[in-house]
């Protein structure tokens, strides 16, 4: 009977809140707009780049003659200035009024003070920004090319040698293990994957906490509690309302989940077929037209999604959304029970998420350094693990340490729940008058005063 | 008789506050009891007790002659008198809800709220939502909730608050009709006029004590104090003079439309009723003669009074 009874509650707090039409809407458009961005940086990355004619006037010793065929003035340091895609270099003695290099095809002009040298500053004049990434390869090629005439310039330095002598030291990572040394690094790009798996959880626990906290107070405002508590113990109402709650947030997460799949796999067959894209893409290393997956794989920011170790991440998050979701969803139906109102609520709602919230400030700040003894301890703490143990399964934790940091959440859930359904029986039936933590202490014991 | 409810030296205080105190009496299967006093009597302690949402300091609740178990408790039909609905659920999903709760399978439960929702005619607004109907709408729906699982027991506070008239008779007729059929109930009610109506049986609560209890009728008998009412036509001197010394006239109302004139009088000792009655019928033409028993509501005023005298001389 007992369990027909949260059976009951559960279902019918899963019903109320996932029929509705805001509910399936925001759980279709969620992944939808998901799978679209990804698919808009895709298609808005592959030869849709703005072609970026740069004007730069001359600096002292940057440009030497002007070719007689082409009218153009030749760099002293061609090398300097390497072919790019979606850029193109052309020079002039002195930079001209802006309605002049604007029409004569330029898109950018590069001109500078007189103590350009000194200062090392320049300006960009453009009508239109080339883009972050064009501005980063117009200064390194520019930089490049005044060091070359410094250099030149200079009656002890020869070009030559200068390059000999530069050295840019590259780092490979290994990792030294028991069974010899692997290949690491990484741990900055996965701990930031981990990272987008917590602060998912950590919305979730937010949103739908305040979900039962509100769906508390309002049965204590409309009076339907008194009917309840009269039926089902409020011990195992609380847990029919945070069980129904959480599947609620489950079945978001996985429609969620299954129509990113779905739809990114729709993308990916619609992209390979060539229905969509630019069909004359190539990969680069075989000139054969190229496939979704080589195309992520060469773009730098898109090839982080690849390296996402899917079940693993949905897996642990499932898990860790169960255990956390008892203990803070219980700790939110305590405080709904123990206010009058939902804006009464809210503030000792902050103080709850606090441990949370100060988890996933850490993760966000040590996202490289896994190994760090904060992010462990952190990661045992059942207050912190929820969030915390999804950046260390990113980064590469021990099945054992995974499951015993779930075992401790799941105890203390549970020993929550306990103080919780205290709590929310005896604050629950409390319709003002006195009120505070003094009487919380009371409630938590078991004194019904 | 059998009792549905059995209540047997409850106690209840929060902190120093002594709620119940020692409260005793039993709900006779098949009756209606009202469940009366002042604010702050305990009346909801009491209730909240009988149905698990309290729990008692001591004391014994039987239902239905088995000592009290949540299982038992559920089986009553609870109806509190602070009561609401969800604003968001339609009425007819709502009602399954409840009726589920209370151990109904979904398509026993939808039965008989069809056969409830036609009988208080609301079948119309099955598929509407709590928000969309009007609060006396609401009521007969939260009726319908406390009663869909045909409890044996019924536990009703305030059930005619927010009805109006019309539809307070109806309540009053199913009320009545479901103890014919058997039900038990127990009725908490400020309403006096109802209680008249309702309640065969009464417990009166004070200070967390129970200062009167019983039949309704024997209650009303024990508190006679003999005054009768004589309704007539002639003339007052001659009606005076003939009670002569047989009755003490307490006071004579002024003449009615139909020209008749009602005086109430106390008989004295060893007088009979029918004595009096002979001598008045040779002076004016008596109407009616009957006896005066004492509402419940004066009833409920005395009781409360003399308890709270005993208190305060206890006290100084």
């Amino acid at each position: 009977m007992k369990g027909k009874l949260i059976r009951t509650i559960v279902l019918r707090e899963w019903r109320t809140r996932v029929v509705k039409r805001s509910f399936l809407l925001g759980t279709l458009l969620t992944p939808l707009l998901s799978v679209g961005l990804i698919a808009a940086s895709v298609l808005l990355t592959q030869g849709v780049d703005v072609h970026n004619v740069v004007l730069v006037e001359d600096a002292p010793g940057l440009i030497t003659r002007q070719d007689a065929a082409t009218g153009q003035y030749v760099p002293r340091c061609p090398g300097c200035f390497p072919e790019r895609e979606n850029l193109e270099y052309r020079f002039v003695r002195e930079a001209p009024e802006d309605s002049v290099w604007k029409a004569t095809g330029h898109t950018v002009l590069v001109e500078y003070d007189e103590s350009v040298m000194q200062n090392k500053a320049g300006y960009l004049v453009y009508a239109k920004s080339p883009g972050v990434k064009a501005k980063r390869n117009i200064e390194r090629d520019l930089s490049r090319a005044l060091e070359h005439a410094r250099v030149l310039g200079s009656t002890e330095l020869d070009w030559e040698a200068y390059q000999r002598l530069k050295l840019d030291l590259t780092l490979y990572e290994r990792e030294s293990t028991a069974t010899g040394r692997e290949e690491g690094g990484g741990d900055e790009i996965r701990g930031g994957i981990g990272f987008m798996f917590s602060a998912i959880l950590f919305v979730v626990l937010a949103v739908y906490g305040g979900m039962i906290m509100r769906s508390v107070v309002e049965e204590k405002s409309n009076h339907v509690v008194e009917v309840l508590v009269a039926t089902i113990r409020p011990e195992e109402l609380l847990l029919g309302k945070v069980i129904g709650v959480g599947a609620v947030a489950l079945t978001q997460l996985m429609a969620w989940a299954i129509l990113s799949t779905g739809s990114f796999a729709l993308f990916q067959w619609v992209f390979d077929a060539g229905l969509i894209g630019d069909a004359g893409a190539v990969s680069a290393a075989n000139e054969v037209p190229a496939d979704l997956m080589t195309v992520m794989a060469q773009n730098k920011g898109l090839a982080v999604l690849l390296d996402i170790q899917w079940g693993v991440m949905v897996a642990g998050t499932v898990a860790f959304f169960i255990g956390g979701f008892l203990l803070y969803g219980s700790l939110y139906a305590a405080v709904g029970a123990t206010v009058q109102s939902e804006q009464e609520g809210q503030g000792m709602v902050m103080a709850i998420i606090m441990p949370l919230m100060f988890a996933y400030i850490v993760g966000s700040s040590a996202l490289g350094n896994p190994t760090l003894p904060i992010m462990v301890w952190l990661g045992w703490i059942p207050l912190t693990s929820p969030v915390m143990m999804l950046v260390r399964l990113a980064t590469g934790v021990t099945w054992w340490e995974a499951l015993l940091s779930w075992g401790l959440l799941m105890l203390t859930a549970r020993f929550i729940l306990g103080i919780a359904g205290r709590m929310y029986r005896l604050g629950v039936l409390h319709d003002g008058g006195r009120s505070g933590w003094k009487l919380w202490v009371h409630w938590i014991k078991g004194d019904d005063r | 008789m059998a009792s549905a409810l059995h209540i047997a030296e409850l106690r209840k205080s929060y902190g120093k506050h002594c709620v119940l105190d020692g409260v005793n009496f039993d709900v006779p299967e098949g009756s209606i009891m009202g469940l009366l006093g002042p604010n702050g009597a305990g009346k909801s302690t009491l209730i909240r007790s009988i149905m698990g949402i309290v729990e008692p300091d001591a004391g014994e609740v039987r239902i239905g002659g088995q000592p009290w178990s949540r299982a038992q408790a559920r089986r009553i039909g609870y109806l509190p008198e602070e009561r609401g609905l969800y604003k968001d659920m339609k009425v007819g999903e709502q009602a399954v809800y409840f009726a589920q709760l209370k151990g109904m399978d979904r398509p026993d439960a939808v039965r008989s709220l069809k056969k409830w929702f036609e009988r208080l005619e609301v079948d119309g607004w099955w598929n509407r939502k709590v928000s969309d109907i009007s609060k006396g709408m609401a009521q007969k729906i939260q009726f319908i909730c406390t009663v869909v699982h045909g409890p044996e027991l019924l536990i009703l506070d305030e059930p005619l608050s927010g009805f109006d008239p019309i539809n307070a008779r109806r309540i009053i007729e199913v009320i009545r009709s479901l103890a014919s059929e058997g039900t038990s109930i127990l009725l908490s009610t400020h309403d006096m006029p109802s209680v008249e109506k309702l309640c065969d049986h009464v417990v009166l609560l004070n200070q967390g004590r129970v200062v009167l209890r019983g039949a309704s009728d024997r209650l009303r008998e024990e508190g006679w104090n003999g005054l009768q009412e004589v309704a007539f036509r002639g003339n007052d001197l001659s009606f005076t003079n003939a009670l002569g010394a047989l009755a003490h006239l307490d006071g004579i109302e002024p003449t009615t439309a139909e020209g008749v004139r009602k005086a109430g009088i106390r008989l004295r000792d060893g007088v009979s009723p029918s004595a009096v009655l002979e001598v008045l019928q040779g002076q004016v033409e008596v109407q009616e003669f009957i006896k005066v028993r004492p509402t419940m509501e004066s009833l409920f005023i005395r009781a409360v009074e003399v308890q709270e005298e005993a208190s305060e001389s206890k006290a100084s």
